[in-house]
C-alpha cells in the first residue's frame, strides 16, 4: 500500500511572543510538525509496517526547508519527504494548500491512501483533507479515529458526537484522522540517526505543474492576542468581619454585585 | 566556539523530555518517593524509547552514544524525573566497566537485560570501615577449582536489592599494595549466601541502598569482570564518567528548582505585588541562574574534553565539586523563596532538595575533590614555573 502523510509545519505556538501592543511576533518560533499531523504520521507509520511505504508531504514557504524539521518527520517512521517550497504558500488558505497538495498527490502516484491531520496547528479549519479529496475525485472522511485494511479495502471507524460509525471506504482514499487514533511515537537516538539518511526530495511550484502560485482567497488583516486584564489584587486586612464587610463593598464598588 | 547542540542531541532530548512528561510526569514520581519505591513502569518506558541502550554496543542491542550526548541525557532526566537521572548516572560506572572489561559471556548476560530495562548493576565498594578510602576493603574472594567463594559486607550499595548483579570488588590481603590487589567480580544478587537490609535515608527514596552481606557466596571463576587484581584501576577508569553524569542529573535537578522558584516568584503576591517585584527574590532568581548557567558549562566542557579522549583528572574533580554545591544552593534558594509551600511533602522542592543533597556526599565527597583536583592544580603550576 503506498500511503502520503500530509504534514503542516508550522511556527510552535509555545514560541509565539505577544508585543505590547497586542500582535503577534512569530520571529523566534521554532518550526514544528503540527501536533494533530502527528497522529496522522503514526497511523501512516503503523499501517505501513503492515505492508507498504510512507511518504510524507508538506507544503509550505522556504522556512519549512529545514534540517531539523526534516529528520523530525523522517524520524516518526516516513521512508521518503517530499516539500513543495515556494515563499508564496506563506499565508496559504485551505483552498490554495489543498490545490497544492493534491497536485503533488497526483505526481507521486500511485497512491492508495492520503492521510491528514484533524486541522492544522495553527489555522485549524479542518478543510485541507477533506478539500484534497475532493480535487483528487476520491472518498475522503474526517473524524476517523481507527483504520483497519481488510482484503485491500479500507474498514474505518468515524468517532461522532453520539455513535461511532463504522464504514467500508474503497482506496484510494482521503483520511483525515482524530488524535485518539493513537499515541504518536517518541523516536530514539537509532530513528534521529536513520532519518538523516532518508531521501528527501525539494519541488517548486513548477515541478509539480503549477505555473503560478494559486490564489489565497482569505486575508488575514491582523492577527492579535487576546486582552489580558490586569489584576488588582486588592489586598484586604483586619478581622474577619471587617474584611467581609470591605469586601462586600468592593464588589458592590465594582458593580459586581 | 559553537555553543550550539547538533540537531540529533537536539531532537533526542526534545523527545526524552517529552517522554517523561508522559511517562514519568511529577504526580507519578511524588507518589514513587512515598511508597519508597524503584520507580520501575519509568525506567521501562526509557528502555522501550532506546534511552537505556545508549552507549551499549549495537550487538548487545545498544546504540553508541558520545559522552556528551550521554550527559544531555543525564541533564534532561534530572529536570524532569531526578531519580531517574541518579540512577541512570549510577548505571554509567558498572555498564562501562563490564562494556570495556567484561567477557563476552558476561556482556551476553548482562547488557541485554539493561537494554531492555533491567535496573543497572550495583556497584560494591564502599564497605562499613572502607568509605572515601575505598581501597582498605577487606571483602575477599578465595579460589576452589573452577569456582570462587566471596565473604564480606557491602555498605551504601544502591540498587542492590532491585539489581540482578552487584560489580564486587574484593581485595586479596596477601598482596601489599591495595592498587595492585583488587578484583572485579560479577555477583548475581539471588547467590545463596547474599542477604541484604535496605537502609533508612534522608532522601533518594526510589533509589534504595542497602547493607549487602556475603557468606560464603559461590560463583563461577569466569564471573571476573577485566584481569585478577587490576580491579582499582579498571574501576578508576570510569569513575570519572559517572561524576559527570551525576552531574549532568544534578544541573537537571537545579533547572526544575529555578523553574518552580521564577513561576512561583511570578505567581506568588505578598504586600499587594508579585514577590518577584522585590530586589531580594530578584538576585536570588539571579544567582540561581547564573550557577545553573556555569554549570552547564563545566559539565558540558568536561563531556566534550572526555569526547576528545583529553584527561580530566582535575577538570572532573573540579566540576563534582562545584556541581555538587552550586545544585544544592540553587534547590536551596528556591526552597526559600517558595517559603512554607516549599516545606510541604507535596512539593517538589522538598525532594529536590534532600535528593540532591546526597551530591555532595555520594560518587566522592566534596572533600575528595579537593584531594583529587589540589595535587593536580599545585603540579600544573609548578610545572608553568619550571618552563618560564
Amino acid at each position: 500500500m503506498n500511503i502520503v502523510v500530509c504534514c503542516k509545519l508550522a511556527p510552535d505556538a509555545a514560541d509565539i511572543e505577544v508585543n505590547k501592543d497586542g500582535s503577534i511576533s512569530l520571529e523566534r518560533a521554532e518550526w514544528r510538525i503540527g501536533s494533530f499531523d502527528l497522529h496522522a504520521v503514526e497511523a501512516g507509520a503503523r499501517l505501513a509496517a503492515g505492508g507498504g511505504n510512507l511518504l510524507a508531504l508538506c507544503a509550505g514557504p522556504t522556512r519549512i526547508s529545514q534540517s531539523k524539521l526534516k529528520k523530525d518527520l523522517l524520524s516518526r517512521g516516513p521512508d521518503e519527504l517530499y516539500l513543495v517550497v515556494d515563499d508564496a504558500l506563506a499565508y496559504a488558505d485551505t483552498a490554495a494548500t489543498s490545490a497544492v497538495l493534491a497536485q503533488a498527490i497526483r505526481k507521486l502516484a500511485p497512491v492508495d491512501l492520503v492521510l491528514f491531520g484533524e486541522g492544522s496547528a495553527d489555522l485549524y479549519f479542518q478543510q485541507t483533507g477533506l478539500q484534497v479529496g475532493e480535487r483528487l475525485g476520491i472518498p475522503s472522511l474526517n473524524a476517523v479515529s481507527k483504520i483497519e485494511v481488510e482484503d485491500g479495502r479500507l474498514v474505518v471507524e468515524r468517532s461522532l458526537e453520539c455513535e461511532v460509525e463504522v464504514l467500508e471506504v474503497g482506496t484510494p482514499a482521503a483520511l483525515s484522522l482524530t488524535t485518539d487514533i493513537n499515541q504518536p511515537r517518541l523516536p530514539g537516538l537509532k530513528d534521529i540517526l536513520g532519518a538523516g539518511k532518508k531521501p528527501v526530495h525539494e519541488w517548486s511550484l513548477a515541478d509539480i505543474g503549477m505555473s503560478a502560485a494559486p490564489v489565497i482567497h482569505v486575508e488575514v488583516i491582523e492577527t492579535r492576542a487576546p486582552r489580558r486584564k490586569q489584576r488588582k489584587q486588592t489586598m484586604l486586612s483586619g478581622k474577619a468581619q471587617e474584611a467581609a464587610r470591605a469586601l462586600v463593598d468592593a464588589l458592590v464598588g465594582e458593580g459586581l454585585v | 566556539m559553537d555553543f550550539r547542540l547538533s540537531e540529533e542531541q537536539e531532537l533526542l532530548i526534545q523527545n526524552l523530555g517529552e517522554l517523561l512528561q508522559r511517562e514519568a510526569p511529577e504526580s507519578l514520581m511524588a507518589k514513587f518517593d512515598e511508597a519508597h519505591e524503584f520507580p520501575a513502569q519509568a525506567w521501562k518506558a526509557l528502555a522501550d524509547n532506546g534511552i537505556l541502550g545508549l552507549g551499549i554496543p549495537e550487538e548487545y542491542g545498544g546504540i553508541p552514544a558520545d559522552i556528551l550526548t550521554m550527559t544531555l541525557v543525564c541533564e534532561t532526566l534530572g529536570k524532569f524525573a531526578f531519580p531517574l537521572g541518579i540512577i541512570y548516572s549510577l548505571g554509567m560506572i558498572t555498564i562501562r566497566d563490564i562494556v570495556q572489561f567484561g567477557s563476552d559471556e558476561i556482556k551476553q548476560q548482562v547488557l541485554g537485560g539493561i537494554v531492555k530495562g533491567d535496573a543497572p548493576v550495583a556497584l560494591g565498594i564502599t564497605e562499613p570501615q572502607a568509605g572515601s578510602d575505598a581501597v582498605n576493603l577487606k571483602t575477599s574472594a578465595a579460589f576452589q577449582g573452577k569456582d570462587v567463594i566471596l565473604n564480606g559486607q557491602k555498605m551504601y550499595c544502591t540498587l542492590a536489592g532491585v539489581s540482578k548483579h552487584i560489580l564486587l570488588m574484593t581485595r586479596d590481603p596477601k598482596i601489599e599494595s591495595p592498587y595492585q590487589s583488587i578484583s572485579m567480580w560479577l555477583l548475581p544478587t539471588d547467590t545463596p549466601g547474599v542477604r541484604m537490609n535496605a537502609l533508612s535515608k534522608l532522601g533518594w527514596w526510589t533509589v534504595p541502598s542497602y547493607q549487602v552481606f556475603i557468606d560464603n557466596a559461590c560463583i563461577p571463576y569466569t564471573n571476573l569482570v577485566g584481569k585478577l587484581n587490576e580491579g582499582w584501576p579498571q574501576l578508576m577508569a570510569n569513575f570519572e564518567i559517572e561524576r559527570l553524569a551525576l552531574c549532568a542529573a544534578s544541573v537537571g535537578a537545579a533547572e526544575a528548582a529555578y523553574e518552580d522558584a521564577s513561576t512561583y516568584a511570578n505567581r506568588r503576591a505578598q504586600f499587594g505585588k508579585p514577590i518577584g517585584e522585590y530586589q531580594a527574590v530578584q538576585h536570588k532568581i539571579t544567582d540561581m541562574a547564573v550557577k545553573i548557567e556555569n554549570m552547564r558549562h563545566f559539565i558540558y566542557k568536561v563531556a566534550w574534553m572526555m569526547d576528545q579522549g583529553m584527561p580530566v583528572r582535575q577538570e572532573h574533580a573540579m566540576c563534582k565539586l562545584y556541581v555538587a554545591q552550586a545544585s544544592f544552593e540553587v534547590c536551596d534558594d528556591a526552597m526559600q523563596i517558595l517559603g512554607g509551600l516549599g516545606y510541604m511533602v507535596d512539593s517538589r522542592i522538598q525532594r529536590l532538595w534532600r535528593d540532591i543533597r546526597l551530591m555532595r556526599i555520594g560518587g566522592g565527597t566534596d572533600e575528595i575533590m579537593y584531594n583529587i583536583a589540589g595535587p593536580q592544580l599545585l603540579k600544573k603550576a609548578r610545572k608553568a614555573a619550571e618552563a618560564r
